[in-house]
């Protein structure tokens, strides 16, 4: 009997402080919502434990097909480095060229691969995408300059074959 | 054949003495084993005091008093020198995954990793490579099971049989093998270098293995979903044939084929 | 029941319940008397354990990974690779970019003049360290190519192809350093 007297004249006083402490929760997390941010690769991670993670937007182009282009391409530079080493580039400018821009894209496809893993845009926004640009910048120029020296000058293969029986 | 000929010799003088003293010379001295003592340096963070940056704490325990398995000298240490020390652990005989841990450098399970004997040269145990941990050998999982959660790991066949079960030939059943035994143990996927460096988006080698068990099943109908997700640049081909995932999975599974098999069929879409 | 949540002593009684009898009996005796707790707990609601939650996952450390995992030749095999692969585009663009800009200096007949004038220990110096990248990079590209077709697909394909790609190299080089 006395309990129950006791219950009833502290139940709104519990209920009032439990109210209060709900709307400091609310502020609270107001500002948890800043500091428990989603960054990738971070401790803290996007939705509840039990919602799965998500997929990027699909596209062939950044899957499939740029994976057996790579493939191609690389099996494509066997043959052309061999016949780069049996004849003679002089002879074959257009060999030589062939060569030059496989190389080329070749080596463009493996410095991107080197952005993706390492300096990724959704973790770098700024650095990764400097880089994405620069290095578009720098393939176009090289194939500029690569173009230049097999036309003006002796071409690569030419020059590797003279600069290693120098 | 050493040990048998001891034992008739053995016998022979407790015969000789069995007249006299039968009691004592049925509980002979046990043979006293010499100390092999082995150190075991253990990976040490505790969250509770979280400034404090984690450590290697050394243990010498004597092997000869000691189970063969690693697992088995990290419950020594917990009874006997450091009830603080934690690790995940359950079925001790490699069917579980709970203790997938970093032993002298690889990933496997403690519970199937054998003590070397040379107490010479001491084992360092780490917890699962790039991960965050929890506390000690214990690592945050949570991503890798969302990711596997991800890939939708259950049957999917819009058309099933109206009556019994799904039935498959033994051929399309075969192509499962190899696939179904994984454990999720976390091994493979914490081995691989290019799961360190992009862990948020890579699924890594062990949810891809599960994504191709379901695209290789014949009973599974949503198969070109399956594959169309995998369909960018980080949930698959952050794969770059590493091979660390099957060179360290303990139930000697070969997740970086199976990678290599979805790889092939997205091409030849 | 309802009277002892308000006073929050259901700790004590379940004490009482497992703990000795007497003892926990007098306990409660005592902090009915008292009328106070001497432990300072706080209610929240179900949806506070997100936020503690995730307070913990923030002091979390990352395990070591590189640094403690074991040398194999899987890894360095494939790290090897990506430098060498790195290091020979990035001759290619600086050898391309250089003639783009100073084509005067960067021609053909300098750099053969040039390199004619070296002393033979760099000559050969020279040689190795490219010709050590371009084998290696081209014997692990053909095996990256046939595990891309599905050959060599298990561990133990693995380490024999790397070990052959490790002695054609050894050789190849060895071949275009030094009599070549």
């Amino acid at each position: 009997m006395s309990s129950s007297i006791l219950l009833r004249s502290t139940l709104p006083r519990a209920l009032a402080r439990r109210a209060a402490l709900r709307t400091a929760l609310q502020v609270r997390s107001a500002s948890d919502a800043a500091e428990f941010k989603y960054v990738p690769g971070g401790p803290i991670y996007k939705g509840t434990v039990n919602d799965p993670t998500t997929f990027p937007p699909p596209s062939r182009v950044h899957g499939s097909y740029h994976w057996a282009f790579e493939r191609l391409l690389s099996a494509g530079l066997v043959p052309l480095t061999v016949a780069a080493f049996v004849t003679s580039t002089t002879a074959h400018p257009i060999l030589d060229g062939l060569l030059g821009v496989s190389l080329l894209v070749h080596s463009h496809i493996g410095f991107d691969g080197l952005i993706v893993d390492y300096l990724h845009p959704r973790k770098f926004p700024v650095l990764g995408k400097v880089c994405t640009w620069a290095l578009r910048a720098t393939t176009v120029a090289t194939l500029v300059g690569i173009y230049q020296f097999n036309t003006n000058d002796i071409g690569i293969t030419e020059l590797i074959a003279k600069v290693w029986t120098a | 054949m050493l040990a048998a000929s001891t034992r008739s010799a053995l016998a022979r003088t407790n015969l000789a003495r069995s007249f006299a003293t039968t009691a004592r010379a049925a509980q002979a001295a046990p043979v006293q084993k010499p100390v092999v003592e082995k150190e075991f340096k253990i990976y040490r963070w505790n969250p509770d005091e979280p400034s404090k940056k984690p450590t290697l704490q050394s243990y010498k325990i004597d092997l000869n008093q000691c189970g063969p398995m690693i697992l088995d000298a990290l419950i020594k240490i917990k009874n006997e020198i450091d009830p603080t020390l934690t690790f995940r652990r359950s079925c001790r005989e490699g069917i579980c995954g709970s203790c997938a841990m970093n032993i002298d450098g690889q990933n496997t399970l403690a519970c199937l990793c054998r003590i070397d004997r040379d107490g010479g040269k001491d084992s360092k145990i780490y917890p699962l490579p790039h991960m965050y941990i929890v506390k000690d050998l214990v690592p945050d999982l949570t991503l890798f099971y969302k990711q596997y959660k991800s890939i939708q790991p259950w049957l999917q066949n819009d058309n099933p049989p109206a009556q019994g079960e799904h039935l498959q030939s033994q051929e399309d059943r075969r192509k499962l093998d190899g696939l179904y035994e994984c454990i999720l143990c976390a091994c493979c996927s914490t081995s691989c270098p290019s799961y360190w460096w992009n862990q948020d988006e890579y699924l890594g080698p062990a949810t891809l293995m599960q994504a191709y068990r379901w695209i290789a099943d014949s009973r599974d109908t949503h198969g070109e979903e399956r594959k169309e997700r995998l369909q960018n640049e980080l949930s698959l081909y952050r794969c770059h044939t590493i091979f660390n995932c099957s060179r360290t999975c303990p139930k000697g599974l070969n997740p970086a084929a199976a990678i290599a098999n979805i790889k092939l069929e997205l091409a030849a879409e | 029941m309802m009277s002892t949540r308000a006073l929050g002593m259901g700790p004590a009684l379940r004490r009482a319940a497992f703990g000795s009898r007497l003892a926990a009996r007098n306990q409660v005796v005592l902090r009915s008397a008292l009328g106070k707790r001497a432990i300072q707990t706080e209610s929240l609601p179900p949806s506070a354990s997100e936020t503690i939650l995730n307070k913990q996952r923030l002091s979390r450390p990352s395990s070591p990974h590189f640094t403690i995992y074991q040398p194999q030749l899987t890894w360095y095999a494939s790290i090897f690779h990506r430098i060498t692969g790195t290091s020979l585009s990035i001759l290619l663009y600086g050898f391309s970019l250089a003639y783009l800009v100073a084509p005067g200096t960067f021609d053909s007949a300098h750099i053969i003049e040039f390199v004619h004038g070296l002393p033979d220990a760099v000559k050969y110096a020279g040689k190795f360290v490219l010709a050590l990248p371009f084998t290696f990079h081209s014997f692990n590209g053909v095996r990256h190519l046939l595990w891309d077709t599905g050959k060599f697909m298990t561990v133990k394909g693995c380490y024999t192809s790397g070990y052959a790609v490790l002695g054609a190299t050894a050789v190849s080089t060895g071949i275009f350093a030094f009599f070549y």
